[in-house]
C-alpha cells in the first residue's frame, strides 16, 4: 500500500507543482491520475520513487517512508518501482539487450555491471522479459533502430527486470497512436491483473481512463480537484472533465493523436 | 511598403539649385537637406574614402617630389592610367552627385542607383592599385613558375640513388710559381694513368678592369680508364680543394675511346692563390668516370622525407592525446548544464569558457612560434602549440556534448536503483561516446595537417624539412616532402572519415 500524506513540490524558480497532495493506493490498484499539461502529474510521479525530492510531506509504501530514506535505501526502494515514460528513456545507442539488462542494476554488484558482467541468469530473465511483451526477435538490434512501440515495449521489459511492486507510467502512451496506446496499456493491465502489481498511470484521454481505471484523481494547478473509482468514472460528465481541464478543454476522443509534451 | 513609399513623398527643404550647390560644396549636403539622408551620407561618405585613398596613393607614387604640382605630376607620370582614371572619376562623381541632389528634390524622380555602380568601380579600381595586382606578370613569368613546379609535381628522379665506382687518376702541375715541374707520375699495370703537358703554368686571373687572362694551355691525356665512358676533369689547388673547371663555359669533360684512352686540351683555370700561400704552388689534374653500380637505393631527402612525415604523424598524436587528457577535465568546467547550480559554479563556467575561446582564437602558428622560444627548436615545440590549440579546442567541443546529453535515460536508470557510477556508465558514457570519438579523430585530423606546417617556424616535423627545401632550391626533394604531406592528409582523411562514421 502507498500513502502519500500532504505532498508540496516547490521547485527552486517558486513554481508550485504541487499542492498539499494526499491519496493511498491500494495493492493492485490502477490509479490513473488526470490533468492539465503542467498540473503536476509528472512531479507527483517522480516524488514517489525520489527522482524530484519533495519539499514537503511523506511518502509511505508498505510502511517505510521513503521521503527520509538514505541514498542505499532509496536504490533498495527504487527498485521495487519500475518506470516507465513518455519518451521511453532507452539508452538509443545501447542493444534492446543491455537497455532491458539495465533494469537489474540494483540488484548487482556495481563494479561488475560496469564491466557488463551479469548473474548467470539475468540473460534468460530478460529475454523471458522480452518474451512479455512480444519482442524477443528485436534483442540484438540498437535501441534507436526500434519503432516507437517497440521502444515502450522495452521500456515495461526493463521496468518488468526489476521485478516491481509497483509501476510508475508518466504519459505512457503520448508519444503513441492511439492503436498501440491499447497494446501497450494493455500489458501494463495485464500486469495490474496477473502479477497484481499497482499502477500509477497518467492519462490524457478520458476514454482510455473509462477503460482501464480502476481509481482516478484530478490534479490541476498541483491540487487535487477529483477523486473516483471505476463507477464514478463511467458516469463522469464533460462539466466534470471540464472542471479539471480547465475551461476551454473539450472532450477528445482517443482516437485523436495527442502531440502535447508535458 | 506603405512606409517607404511615405518617406518618398516626404517634401524637399530646399529647391534644387541649393541642393545642387550644396552638393557641389559639399557632396550629399544637397541629398541630407532633401531629406534623403542615408543616400546623402553614403555618397559623402563614399567620396571622402575615395578622395582621402586617392590622395594617399598620389602621394605615394610621387614620393620625393617637393610641392603639390610636382607630385601630381610625378605621380601621373609613373601611373598615368591609375591617377588619370582617378581624378577624372572623382570629377565625374562629384559632378553626378550635384545633378542627383537636384533630382532628388523632387519627391517624384528620386530613384536611380547606378551611381553606386561606379562607386563600387572605383573602389575596385583603387584597390587593384593598391594591392599591386599585375595580370602581365602572370603571363610573363609563368614559364618560370613552371620549373619548380614541374619538379614539385613529379620529384621521383631524386628519390632513388645508385651507389657509385669511382676510376680515377692525377697528375701534378706546378702553377704561378718557380721550381722544377712535378715529375711525370709513374705508369702502373692495370691502374688508369694521367699525364698533362705542359707540367707547368699560370692560372687564368683578372687584370685591374676584371678583364680574365687566360692561362696556360695544356693537354691532358688518359690511358686504361674505362673505354667509351665520359670522364670528369676535376682540379685540386694547393690546399686540396677540388672543383670542376671550366673551358668556354662548359665543365671539362671528355669520351674515352674504346681503348680507354682520351686526349683533352684545356686552359688552366682562374683560382685565387690565397696571400698566405708560400714557395711551390703544386696543383693537381684529376680525370675521375663515375658510375652507378648497384640496384637503385632510396635517397637521402626520400629516406629524410619518410623519417620526419612519421615524426609529423606522431606530433600529431601526442598533441592529440595530452589534448584529450587536459581537455576532459576542463570540458566538465565549461558544460552549462553541470555549471548552472551557484554563482560561483557559473563564475567558473564563464571564466572557462572565456580563457577556451582566447587560445583558440590564436593560431596554432602563433602558439608554436612562442613554443620554440619556450622550449627551444624541435618537434617538442610543436607538441606544446598543437596540444595548447587542442585543449581549447576540444573542451569546446567536448562541452558542448555534454550540454547536448539527454536526460530522460539518466533519470531511467537512475530510477531502477542503479547508482551513480551505474547512471554515468549505462546513461552518460554511452551519449557521449559519439561526439567524443567524432570530435577527437576530427582533431587528430586537424593536428596531422597542422603538424606538416607548423615545422615552418621551427616546430619540428616534416614542415621543418619542406621549408629548408624551399629554400635551398631543391625543389625535388621539397617534391618528395609536398607529395608525402599530401598522402598523408589524404589517408587520414579518409581513415577519419571512416572512423567517425562507424561511431556516429
Amino acid at each position: 500500500m502507498l500513502e502519500i500524506k500532504n505532498l508540496t513540490k516547490i521547485y527552486p524558480d517558486g513554481t508550485l507543482a504541487l499542492d498539499d497532495v494526499s491519496f493511498t493506493v491500494e495493492d493492485g490498484e490502477f490509479l490513473v491520475v488526470i490533468g492539465l499539461s503542467g498540473s503536476g502529474k509528472s512531479t507527483l510521479l517522480r516524488c514517489i520513487n525520489r527522482l524530484i525530492d519533495p519539499t514537503k510531506g511523506q511518502i509511505i509504501m508498505d510502511g517505510q517512508d521513503i521521503t527520509a530514506a538514505e541514498p542505499s535505501e532509496l536504490r533498495r526502494i527504487r527498485r521495487k518501482i519500475g518506470m516507465i515514460f513518455q519518451h521511453f528513456n532507452l539508452v538509443d545507442r545501447s542493444s534492446v539487450m543491455t537497455n532491458v539488462l539495465s533494469g537489474k542494476l540494483g540488484y548487482i554488484n556495481p563494479w561488475a555491471s560496469i564491466l557488463h558482467k551479469y548473474p548467470p541468469g539475468a540473460k534468460k530473465e530478460a529475454m523471458a522479459a522480452l518474451e512479455k511483451v512480444g519482442i524477443t526477435d528485436q534483442a540484438a538490434k540498437r535501441a534507436d533502430e526500434l519503432s516507437g512501440g517497440q521502444r515502450q515495449r522495452v521500456g515495461i521489459a526493463r521496468a518488468l527486470m526489476q521485478n516491481p511492486s509497483m509501476m510508475l507510467a508518466d504519459e505512457p502512451v503520448a508519444s503513441l497512436d492511439p492503436v498501440l496506446a491499447h497494446t501497450i496499456l494493455g500489458y501494463l493491465e495485464q500486469l495490474n491483473h496477473e502479477s497484481h502489481i499497482s499502477v500509477i498511470c497518467s492519462l490524457h484521454y478520458l476514454d482510455l481512463v473509462q477503460r482501464y481505471a480502476s481509481k482516478v484523481i484530478g490534479l490541476r494547478d498541483g491540487q487535487v480537484v477529483y477523486r473516483g473509482d471505476r463507477e464514478d468514472i463511467r458516469k463522469m460528465t464533460d462539466e466534470q472533465f471540464k472542471e479539471i481541464y480547465g475551461e476551454e478543454a473539450i472532450r477528445v476522443n482517443a482516437g485523436e493523436f495527442d502531440k502535447g509534451e508535458e | 511598403m506603405s512606409q517607404i513609399i511615405k518617406q518618398e513623398k516626404k517634401r524637399s527643404f530646399v529647391t534644387a539649385p541649393t541642393a545642387a550647390v550644396l552638393s557641389l560644396i559639399l557632396p550629399g549636403l544637397g541629398q541630407i537637406l532633401a531629406r534623403r539622408v542615408q543616400r546623402g551620407l553614403l555618397m559623402f561618405g563614399a567620396m571622402a574614402s575615395i578622395i582621402g585613398l586617392l590622395v594617399w596613393r598620389i602621394t605615394l607614387l610621387g614620393r620625393l617630389a617637393d610641392g603639390f604640382w610636382p607630385t601630381l605630376f610625378k605621380s601621373l607620370d609613373r601611373a598615368p592610367m591609375f591617377v588619370g582614371f582617378g581624378l577624372l572619376a572623382i570629377a565625374g562623381l562629384w559632378l553626378w552627385i550635384v545633378i542627383d541632389a537636384a533630382k532628388q528634390t523632387n519627391p517624384n524622380k528620386q530613384f536611380g542607383n547606378s551611381i553606386f555602380v561606379l562607386i563600387l568601380v572605383v573602389f575596385f579600381t583603387i584597390g587593384w592599385q593598391i594591392s599591386e595586382i599585375d595580370l602581365v606578370k602572370l603571363s610573363s613569368d609563368a614559364n618560370e613558375a613552371w620549373v619548380p613546379l614541374s619538379k614539385i609535381l613529379w620529384p621521383w628522379e631524386a628519390a632513388v640513388t645508385h651507389d657509385t665506382d669511382t676510376v680515377e687518376a692525377g697528375a701534378k702541375v706546378l702553377v704561378d710559381s718557380e721550381g722544377a715541374a712535378p715529375p711525370v707520375p709513374e705508369k702502373s699495370e692495370g691502374e688508369p694513368y694521367l699525364r698533362v703537358s705542359p707540367r707547368k703554368g699560370e692560372l687564368s686571373r683578372l687584370d685591374e678592369d676584371n678583364q680574365a687572362i687566360p692561362g696556360t694551355k695544356i693537354t691532358v691525356y688518359g690511358e686504361n680508364f674505362e673505354p667509351n665512358t665520359r670522364t670528369q676533369i676535376w682540379w685540386s689547388d694547393s690546399i686540396g680543394n677540388e672543383f670542376r673547371p671550366r673551358y668556354q663555359g662548359e665543365y671539362v669533360s671528355v669520351m674515352t675511346n674504346s681503348e680507354g684512352s682520351f686526349e683533352k686540351e684545356m686552359i688552366m683555370p682562374y683560382r685565387l692563390i690565397p696571400p698566405s700561400a708560400q714557395g711551390q704552388q703544386i696543383h693537381q689534374v684529376m680525370a675521375r668516370q663515375v658510375s652507378q653500380v648497384g640496384p637503385p637505393l632510396p635517397s637521402q631527402p626520400l629516406i629524410l622525407t619518410i623519417e620526419l612525415i612519421i615524426e609529423t604523424i606522431f606530433m600529431g598524436m601526442m598533441a592529440t592525446i595530452f589534448g584529450i587528457i587536459f581537455s576532459v577535465p576542463i570540458s566538465f568546467l565549461a558544460a552549462r548544464n553541470l555549471m548552472s547550480t551557484s554563482w560561483i559554479t557559473l563564475t567558473i563556467y564563464y571564466l572557462t569558457r572565456t580563457v577556451l575561446n582566447i587560445v583558440r582564437a590564436i593560431e596554432p602558428l602563433i602558439w608554436a612560434l612562442i613554443a620554440v622560444v619556450w622550449v627551444g627548436l624541435g618537434p617538442f615545440a610543436g607538441i606544446v602549440a598543437l596540444t595548447i590549440h587542442s585543449i581549447a579546442a576540444l573542451g569546446k567541443l567536448y562541452s558542448e556534448a555534454i550540454e547536448g546529453i539527454n536526460p530522460g535515460p539518466i533519470e531511467a536508470i537512475q530510477a531502477t536503483g542503479a547508482n551513480k557510477l551505474q547512471t554515468i556508465m549505462y546513461a552518460v558514457v554511452p551519449q557521449m561516446i559519439p561526439p567524443f570519438v567524432s570530435f577527437t579523430i576530427y582533431r587528430w585530423d586537424i593536428n596531422v595537417r597542422m603538424s606538416t606546417v607548423i615545422g615552418m617556424v621551427g616546430g619540428g616535423g616534416i614542415g621543418f624539412l619542406l621549408v629548408q627545401y624551399i629554400r635551398l632550391l631543391e625543389y625535388k626533394s621539397a617534391g618528395i616532402a609536398v607529395w608525402f604531406i599530401a598522402l598523408t592528409v589524404a589517408i587520414l582523411d579518409y581513415v577519419s572519415a571512416e572512423i567517425r562514421q562507424k561511431f556516429v
